[in-house]
């Protein structure tokens, strides 16, 4: 055998008696060892032994979901480094971001990939939900999974948010009290709950524990297992959406057919839904190598872009929290400011209507928009009415953060980003 | 299907290295901190300067380490160590920094006070930009070399400091130029500018520079009128300004507020009373001895002693025992030594005469800055009925009777009436006094007020 060195090793390591009971299938040589592979390993059984190329379509999915997902898990990893240095006191949170900075090893490099993951996963979740609207993909029989990614949205936001707090600076300590005073303009809960939250009414040390427990083990907590359930979802809901879907899917998945008709049937135990029920077994392809090793491409992809952010761009730190020097303007995390915008014209409106009426919407989605059309396409025709009325609360979405982020100076007044606002520095 | 993975193989490759280059930037760049190669260079120089091959061998085996003084009062921890290797070493006396030896260890021993209660910066931070602290973000830093005396006020009294002169005559500053009459400090002042309790941690030394000589450049709109200081005058007000932080400092570094002085021994000669039975320059109680030259018939040592328990060192004596601390008992004893060669005894509020008492008062209160010096007016207050100025006080005598005269002081006057109604009304006005000057020293005011009339002349009102 003139194989290369590493891999006459590894053949060497998977046969040995050690080798084999860690592998058991060891690197696959034959279709019945690639389907064998997928089901016989923890990681890789989540999903099938066969996908159906559509899935594998890079201009389909984008790869949206998988980038969020291996945002989560950086966010993880790095985040429990993080947890090995940091305090939540409001006397010594600052200094664990200084000594981080300055004499902890790694430790500015891990802030940085920690806070840029953050926003990254934040914009990767909204693309994955622009993404599922405009190719349809919430519709019979996935719309409880599109329930699920909307809490896992809100998730999002919510650690993205909680995490703002931590470092304990000017632009944390006011981006919080701007974000939460938005909550509180809820009518009857807003105030209670933004007591709630911060355990009183202004942020202070009650405030920093909160959301240090909720941002290091309440949400992420949650946030795992509603991505394990979602992943479950995207398998039990026949994989993921394709126009050439069998019209009977929706029916079998719901009147628990099982498939029997496929040697490796056995493999895919899966409630009627499995790719064999497609009826065209040449457009699916073993997950092994095909889906395995694109996923693995994408991890490195995403490793790569991380890093290469938080090489060279340092996360923000301001000064330490004071609260008796508001900077004005006070703003909130970027994905709030178009809220803050809205606010700045109608607290009922920005705090209550809008955002309510948001949510209440992506919840109620999949079972006001019910039509089978046009599944499974991008921007498809028959989605013509639907697609435009996201497209446009897209458009009003990011106009009203971009004016809120770039265009608002001292006392929300309209300022323009590449103009030099007025001196309010004190010194000199 | 092998064709097509051959692609992923490529990508796997390109993607394993850009990680791993990646990979390598990020330790590359953790790695290399600017701390470390001064730390090298502190290490040269100790080969170098080693005189035997076991301080040679000792010099080598220098770790390169972060150093840090930990102070947990002051919630502080001071890095500058980390390059500043030789503060404690005087042999690196006139030594190029960071490498210069640093006096002062004695009175302040770097492991009790670190290096950023005095001379600011940022104490946490391991880089040149960011440890000096003139970087966006950090509101603290390093104060110039000749402002440093500022940081004295922080632990000690400004004007007892005999190590910290430009401070105490900052402070001297302050109190005659007639700030207070528009600013607040420690709760005594006027109220038409800022308060001026922590302005130091808010203002640089240049902004201070700049705002007293044209306070509008600084403060668009600023009512204050520009300041005609000498340049060691406007060193010494900044620094004292700089002084006044608001910050106030801990247990050990607070016990020693008042450094044993003889401007503090005056201090206490006149707030414990021990005018009432000594007397100093013929003035004075006469049941102990006069005071004049105590200092040639006793020791200090004596004196000391004497002070904190008399019965102990003079059997019999009737001088109660005041329960002295020590340092006030040096700093008695400081002031009754210097007695003879100074003339500080003339200064002692309780040996003035009501006149004299009452001009310190006009500076102390701030009146000063409206009425102008020995209150002979000239200051502007644009559109008052008063020739558009404060009006002057010389004479005030042949204006009031004293009664009226107090109720004014007491009373102030809030509306300024205006030269012409249309135009905004006067900025300056005559506030209440009757909260901050005390009784006792109202008195003394109108004594000096009173005596502004020039001798002799009458106008007959």
């Amino acid at each position: 055998m003139n194989a290369p060195l590493p891999k006459r090793l590894w053949h060497w390591l998977e046969r040995t008696r050690v080798g084999r009971s860690v592998f058991r299938v060891g690197l696959p040589q034959s279709n019945l060892e690639r389907s064998q592979a997928m089901v016989s390993s923890f990681l890789l059984h989540v999903q099938p032994a066969k996908v159906s190329r559509h899935a594998l379509k890079p201009g389909y999915t984008l790869g949206l979901g998988l980038i969020s997902l291996y945002l989560f898990l950086l966010l993880v990893g790095t985040g429990v480094l993080l947890m090995f240095c940091y305090v939540p006191s409001t006397d010594r949170a600052y200094d664990a971001m200084k000594d981080l900075q300055f004499v902890v090893s790694a430790g500015l490099v891990v802030r940085n990939m920690h806070r840029w993951a953050a926003h990254l996963m934040v914009i990767f979740v909204l693309l994955h939900l622009c993404r599922v609207f405009f190719t349809g993909a919430y519709k019979r029989p996935r719309e409880f999974n599109w329930l699920i990614g909307t809490a896992l949205l809100l998730l999002t936001l919510g650690l993205s948010f909680t995490g703002y707090l931590l470092p304990w600076d000017q632009l944390a300590f006011w981006a919080i009290t701007v974000g939460t005073n938005i909550a509180g303009y809820a009518p009857f809960v807003g105030l209670r709950l933004k007591f709630l939250l911060m355990g009183g009414n202004v942020v202070g040390q009650e405030a920093l524990i909160r959301f240090y427990a909720l941002h290091v083990i309440v949400l992420p907590g949650i946030a795992s297992l509603l991505v394990a359930i979602h992943l479950w979802r995207v398998r039990k809901d026949g994989g993921l959406s394709r126009p050439d879907e069998p019209a009977d899917l929706v029916a079998q998945i719901e009147l628990s057919q099982l498939p029997t008709n496929k040697t490796y049937g056995l493999m895919e135990l899966a409630r009627g839904t499995t790719p064999q029920v497609g009826r065209n077994p040449e457009d699916e392809v073993f997950s092994w190598p095909h889906l395995v090793f694109r996923e693995v491409l994408l991890f490195l992809a995403v490793v790569a872009v991380v890093l290469f952010l938080a090489i060279f761009w340092n996360a923000p730190l301001e000064e330490m929290a004071n609260a008796i020097h508001p900077p004005n303007p006070a703003k909130a995390p970027w994905y709030f400011l178009g809220l803050q915008e809205l606010v700045s014209y109608s607290a009922l409106w920005g705090g209550v209507v809008v955002p309510g009426v948001l949510v209440l919407a992506l919840v109620l989605l999949p079972y006001l928009d019910r039509g089978r059309q046009g599944v499974g396409r991008w921007f498809a025709r028959e989605r013509a009415v639907a697609n435009t009325i996201f497209a446009l609360c897209l458009v009003v979405a990011i106009a009203l953060t971009v004016i809120g982020s770039l265009f608002r100076g001292p006392n929300w007044s309209w300022q323009e980003p590449w103009k030099q606002p007025p001196a309010l520095t004190e010194r000199s | 299907m092998n064709g097509s993975l051959r692609k992923f193989y490529g990508g796997f490759t390109a993607l394993g290295l850009l990680v791993g280059v990646l990979v390598i930037v990020a330790y590359h760049q953790d790695q290399h901190r600017q701390w470390k190669a001064y730390q090298r260079q502190f290490v040269q120089a100790e080969i170098r300067r080693a005189a035997t091959p076991p301080q040679r061998a000792l010099a080598e085996r220098t770790p390169i380490q972060i150093r840090q003084i930990l102070l947990p009062e002051l919630s502080r921890v001071d890095r500058c160590t980390t390059c500043h290797l030789a503060v404690e070493d005087p042999s690196y006396g006139g030594y190029p920094q960071p490498l210069a030896y640093h006096p002062l260890h004695d009175q302040h021993p770097f492991e009790k006070f670190g290096c950023t209660i005095c001379h600011r910066g940022q104490g946490r931070a391991t880089t040149v930009a960011e440890a000096h602290g003139n970087v966006p973000h950090w509101d603290s830093p390093m104060l110039p070399l000749k402002y440093t005396q500022a940081s004295c006020g922080q632990c000690h009294q400004a004007a007892d400091n005999p190590a910290a002169p430009e401070l105490a005559r900052g402070e001297q500053v302050f109190e005659t130029s007639g700030c207070r009459g528009c600013h607040k400090l420690g709760g005594v002042g006027g109220g038409l500018g800022p308060e001026l309790d922590k302005v130091g941690a808010r203002r640089s030394p240049e902004w201070l520079n700049k705002h007293f000589l044209a306070p509008a450049t600084v403060t668009p709109g600023s009512g204050m009128p520009p300041q005609k200081f000498s340049a060691p005058d406007l060193q010494a007000i900044t620094l004292f300004m700089l002084s006044q932080t608001g910050e106030s400092v801990p247990g050990f570094y607070a016990s020693m507020k008042v450094i044993p002085s003889a401007s503090e021994g005056r201090r206490l000669f006149g707030q414990k009373g021990c005018i009432g039975c000594h007397s100093i320059g013929g003035q004075g109680g006469k049941i102990g001895p006069a005071l004049d030259d105590v200092g040639l018939r006793r020791s200090p040592e004596w004196m000391v002693q004497h002070l904190r328990d008399p019965q102990a060192v003079s059997p019999g004596t009737v001088m109660p025992r005041f329960g002295f601390a020590e340092g006030e008992a040096r700093a008695l004893t400081d002031f009754l030594v210097h007695l003879r060669d100074q003339k500080v005894a003339l200064t002692l509020p309780s040996l003035m005469n009501p006149i004299e008492r009452g001009r310190g008062i006009f500076g102390t209160y701030g009146c000063v800055g409206c009425h102008g010096p020995e209150g002979k007016g000239g200051v502007p207050n644009p559109n008052a009925k008063t020739a558009e100025q404060v009006p002057a006080l010389t004479y005030v005598a042949d204006g009031y009777s004293k009664d009226e005269l107090r109720k004014f002081i007491l009373n102030g006057q809030h509306e300024i009436t205006p030269l012409d109604p249309k135009r905004p009304p006067p900025p300056l006005y005559m506030p209440a006094w009757r909260d901050t000057i005390k009784d006792a020293e109202i008195d003394d005011l109108m004594a000096y007020l009173f005596s502004l009339k020039p001798k002799g002349e009458d106008l007959g009102f």
